[in-house]
């Protein structure tokens, strides 16, 4: 079955009438009873007074006329409510002058409000004097107090149609309060989904579930902002690997020719000629170029030969730090902070060290001033599934994590955007290659690490490379895959 | 005297190892792309295959798969220029060069190398299979 999709205003105004509908009649029932009852005690008892002070007034005399009687009943009738006027004395029936032949066949003994539909309700009086006995039969006018029960009835009808388009117009209203930020909510979601979410979402709502709802949604939004940046940041380094990957190509082609030609020429060569240092020249500016064409396809992570072992990661980050203590000038404080024991990688040792002495030489370009220092760690964490949120190769599992930290000089955040890509360099053209973080990062994505960055311009500078930890045995202790 | 047949769509590079080779006493055939090559080498023969292996037309792995249905014991070299200029009609996902040097070993291809080596790596690498 089908579920039927109605708007929210339409649903509470529905229920509100169904409710109602229920409620209502049994309000008024209820109502018009109690009403009903009082109104008919007053009537009683009203005419049963009346009823008393006529039979007081009358002048019994069984052996006088008639006509004094009747004169005398007459005038109670002419009073107003009493309709029916009658006196039984002795075995005579005595009415007045005013009634019908059929109103005074109507009596028949109706003592109880409403009963019958006459309208008229009877009361009988026994009157008793010293010498003789009468019954008294009046006859009341109920028209007048039904007709006011029916006017009140009308009213409370009147009443509960007041009160039932009342809160209709509650409903309506209230449902307006709610659905107005729901509906624009649902705009703005909408509006995140086309595409364009660089617009914050807020509320000025005071309801507590649509305040929530839209910081939940504002989160969502924020996320997807990060993603879609770091996504797009991916993207562009991949088409730039490509890219990088044809030119190495291309370039390859060339520097063979040049090489082996290079090498015949110098053979050509007699002995000690003037020319052949030239050459010898020409063939390590060759063998240069490639150098600069491996790195350009570690980069993209193309140049895969190298087989990856499961090692102990301390060791080889260790050795690292040994070569950087050697290639780094001896007055760059190197503060090393190493868990003897960081766990197993899977990893190509030769490509972690050069990206340990890539992240050093980065660090070590970018001081300054000459209390500075640079900061390499390597310990292990535990990355929960929080924390691997938005970083698209991060993992819950766990990690050997190494930090490389400088106090140099910081990026701002464009140069943080472009810090991965190849020839990228913030330093004088000739000074550096561009290359050695775009090689970290292929060597990252090739260990299936993840690389994070932090900088403040004037601050320094924190790469931090996550490896996924494995056991001696290489199995992984990650729940990715 | 050995001859060899080299397949290369860059004729710097096919000049060049010409060169080098007949320097080190071979007779050196050379083919622009792999179609040249497989009629040379069914027309007159050759001791050794050495082919490029990214090229337009025909590949360097389908020309190793194509000589080994006629020649299974001829020795053949695969040289890579390296990078991901990947042949349209070849396993779009394999754009490394180790990717495609392990599918030309895995075709039947005895040795392999990446531009640019120097020349005595070429001549070693010759040198090892033509001896054997």
């Amino acid at each position: 079955m089908a579920k039927r999709v109605t708007t929210l205003s339409s649903r509470l105004v529905l229920v509100m009438l169904a409710i109602h509908a229920v409620l209502l009649p049994v309000l008024f029932f209820a109502i018009s009873t109690v009403v009903r009852q009082n109104m008919a005690d007053a009537f009683v008892d009203d005419s049963r007074a009346q009823s008393r002070i006529v039979a007081d007034s009358l002048e019994l005399d069984p052996d006088g006329p008639q006509s004094l009687l009747m004169e005398q009943l007459d005038s109670a009738i002419l009073g107003g409510r009493i309709v029916h006027a009658s006196i039984k004395l002795r075995d005579t029936e005595i009415s007045s002058s005013l009634m019908s032949d059929d109103d005074l066949a109507l009596f028949n003994e109706d003592f109880e409000f409403g009963d019958h539909s006459d309208n008229i309700y009877y009361v009988s009086l026994p009157i008793v004097s010293s010498d003789s006995m009468a019954i008294l039969h009046l006859g009341f006018d109920e028209s007048m107090t039904q007709g006011h029960f029916k006017e009140v009835q009308r009213s409370i009808v009147i009443i509960i149609i007041a009160y039932l388009f009342i809160t209709l117009i509650a409903a309506v209203f209230l449902s307006a309060t709610v659905i107005r930020p729901l509906r624009w909510l649902q705009r703005a979601s909408r509006t995140v989904a086309s595409g364009e979410y660089d617009k914050k979402l807020q509320t000025d709502s005071n309801i507590v579930e649509i305040h929530d709802l839209t910081e939940d949604l504002e989160r969502m939004r924020s996320n997807l902002v990060t993603v879609n940046a770091r996504l797009r940041h991916a993207q562009r380094l991949k088409s730039l690997g490509t890219l990088a990957g044809g030119v190495a190509h291309e370039f390859n082609n060339v520097l063979q020719p040049l090489l082996l030609y290079t090498e015949l020429a110098l053979e050509d060569l007699p002995d000690g000629s003037p020319i052949a240092s030239n050459l010898e020249r020409v063939l390590e500016l060759a063998n240069r170029a490639k150098g600069l064409s491996k790195q350009i396809l570690m980069f993209g992570r193309l140049d895969d030969d190298a087989e990856l072992t499961v090692v102990p990661v301390t060791p080889v980050v260790e050795e690292a730090v040994t070569m950087i203590r050697a290639l780094l000038p001896a007055n760059v404080d190197l503060r090393i902070d190493i868990d003897p024991d960081a766990g197993h990688v899977r990893c190509d040792p030769a490509q972690i060290q050069q990206l340990v002495v890539n992240l050093c030489n980065n660090a070590f370009q970018a001081l300054t001033a000459g209390d500075a220092h640079i900061g390499v760690s390597l310990m292990r964490k535990t990355v929960d599934a929080k924390q691997a949120a938005g970083h698209p190769h991060l993992n819950a599992g766990k990690y050997a994590v190494l930090d490389v930290t400088d106090t140099g000089r910081g990026m701002d955040a464009e140069t943080v955007e472009r810090i991965y890509e190849p020839f990228f360099t913030t330093q004088e053209v000739g000074e550096g290659t561009g290359l050695g973080l775009s090689v970290v990062h292929g060597i990252v994505r090739r260990h299936d690490g993840e690389i994070l960055l932090n900088s403040k311009l004037g601050e320094g500078t924190r790469f931090r490379i996550y490896l996924p930890r494995v056991d001696v045995a290489g199995n992984d202790e990650h729940k990715q895959r | 005297m050995a001859n060899i047949l080299v397949i290369d769509d860059e004729k710097d590079v096919r000049v060049v190892l010409k060169e080098v080779l007949r320097r080190a006493g071979y007779d050196v055939t050379l083919a622009a792309n792999g179609a040249d090559g497989l009629e040379k080498l069914a027309a007159d023969g050759a001791d050794m295959v050495i082919t490029d292996v990214i090229m337009p037309g025909m590949h360097g792995v389908a020309i190793v798969q194509k000589i080994r249905e006629t020649h299974p014991d001829i020795p053949i070299i695969v040289i890579s220029g390296g990078g991901n200029v990947a042949p349209m009609d070849y396993e779009p996902g394999a754009i490394s060069t180790s990717a495609y040097l392990a599918s030309a070993t895995k075709a039947g291809a005895n040795d392999t190398l990446t531009k640019p080596f120097e020349r005595q790596e070429l001549l070693d690498a010759v040198g090892a299979l033509l001896d054997a």
